[in-house]
């Protein structure tokens, strides 16, 4: 019995070594991800691009196919998660009001059906 | 004794075996996911647009500061000579030519920082100051002349163009018709056979970048942009013209085009002939 108690813990014991190798000392490293990975500030810093381009360029379309890099999420629900993030972060009311200029303008916003989004 | 060094035995490889088993389910089953991820690791197509973005707001708020720290998240060494490329890439894959243009501008802007010591201003119409600027620039590696062959088809063969460090008083002004202000041969030997060069300025006499020229001849079209060769100044652009082809050379925002141009005959130091090339200058008013 106490052999395959000791088995048991052996094992046991492994397990956690191979767990706390794998995670924490030398986890899988990702080299190519995409922007959905991207940390909240990163992914709102992006959405104000999107916002200032846009100040100038007017063409909701254009910020749309931008912000899709996030994926298939709407660009109204990408600018609007971006604009929460930006409140609580204390951004500048410059840069929160382009932000809530492009959300309203994604929320109004009716793509063309037929379009494709890079 | 025996028997303990048989479970000594068991235990080591159960042990390997858990190590394994953990690394496996660590590794393959469930690894790490990133939710949190820096721009850094993106990956490059990815990078591309977060370049491309970063150049888009600064063509609307002008902010190189903000540009310059947002490139520092992607790790790039040279983010002017990453973002050249990448117009060039842009140019290649049939990108909008406002979007390249964007990206151009800022690799010129920020090479404009750079401070490099190349000419922001042409004097005149006359082609020495380009003649100049490219003797530098063979002095640099990166910046040697193109010196590739007119392909035998007769199709001429553009040569990248790119921006350069533009200041935000000479970006052109959309919409605002150029006029040509100088048309001349060049006869240097030194220079690609069929050289044609195109210098953009604005009222100032301050070069331009990222100012879109429009080349036709019979059969075909290029479009090219103004400072993708930054080395040879802001507002400069180049092609290779085959010889027997008239081209015609205009900017993309309208005005009076360059007409009837066609490589010159040059007579060399030994007598010998060799193709000459053309330097067309526009200004915006």
């Amino acid at each position: 019995m106490s052999r395959w108690l000791s088995i048991l813990i052996a094992l046991t014991l492994g397990i956690a070594l191979g767990l706390g190798y794998g995670w924490m000392i030398n986890p899988v490293q990702y080299t190519d991800i995409t922007p959905e990975a991207l940390r909240i500030d990163y992914r709102t810093d992006y959405v104000l691009m999107v916002a200032e381009a846009y100040q100038a360029e007017q063409d909701p379309a254009l910020a749309a196919r931008r912000l899709a890099v996030f994926g298939s999420e709407p660009p109204a629900a990408i600018a609007g998660e971006a604009e929460d993030f930006a409140h609580q972060a204390a951004y500048s009311s410059d840069d929160l009001v382009l932000i809530q200029e492009l959300t309203v303008a994604l929320q109004t916003w009716q793509p063309i059906p037929g379009t494709s989004m890079p | 004794m025996k028997t303990n060094r048989f479970l000594w035995v068991w235990l080591l490889l159960t042990l390997v075996l858990g190590f394994g088993l953990g690394l496996a389910y660590t590794w393959v089953i469930s690894p790490v996911e990133y939710v949190d991820a820096e721009p850094l690791v993106l990956r490059d197509d990815f990078k591309d647009h977060y370049r491309a973005a970063i150049a888009a707001a600064y063509a609307s708020t002008g902010d190189l500061e903000r540009a310059r720290a947002r490139l520092t998240l992607l790790g790039d060494p040279n983010p002017s000579q990453v973002l050249t490329a990448q117009a060039q890439r842009m140019l290649a894959t049939g990108e909008s030519s406002e979007v390249v243009q964007q990206v151009a501008m800022l690799a010129a802007a920020l090479q404009g920082e750079v401070g490099t010591n190349l000419p922001t201003e042409i004097p005149t119409s006359s082609p020495e100051p380009i003649r100049q600027s490219i003797s530098t620039s063979t002095s640099t590696p990166e910046t040697s002349l193109p010196t590739s062959e007119i392909e035998p088809t007769n199709t001429p063969v553009p040569l990248s163009t790119a921006t350069a460090r533009p200041t935000r008083t000479s970006t052109p002004t959309l919409g605002a018709p150029y006029q040509l202000v100088g048309q001349d041969t060049v006869c240097d030997s030194e220079l690609a056979e069929g050289l044609l060069q195109i210098v953009v300025i604005n009222v100032t006499r301050n070069q331009i970048p990222g100012a879109e020229i429009v080349i036709t001849w019979s059969g075909g079209e290029e479009h090219i942009f103004t400072g993708l060769k930054p080395e040879l100044g802001n507002g400069y652009a180049d092609f290779l013209m085959a010889p027997d082809v008239t081209y015609s050379v205009r900017m993309a925002d309208g005005g009076t085009p360059a007409s009837g141009i066609t490589p010159s005959t040059c007579t060399a130091s030994d007598g010998n002939n060799y193709l000459g090339g053309q330097l067309i200058t526009f200004q915006q008013p």
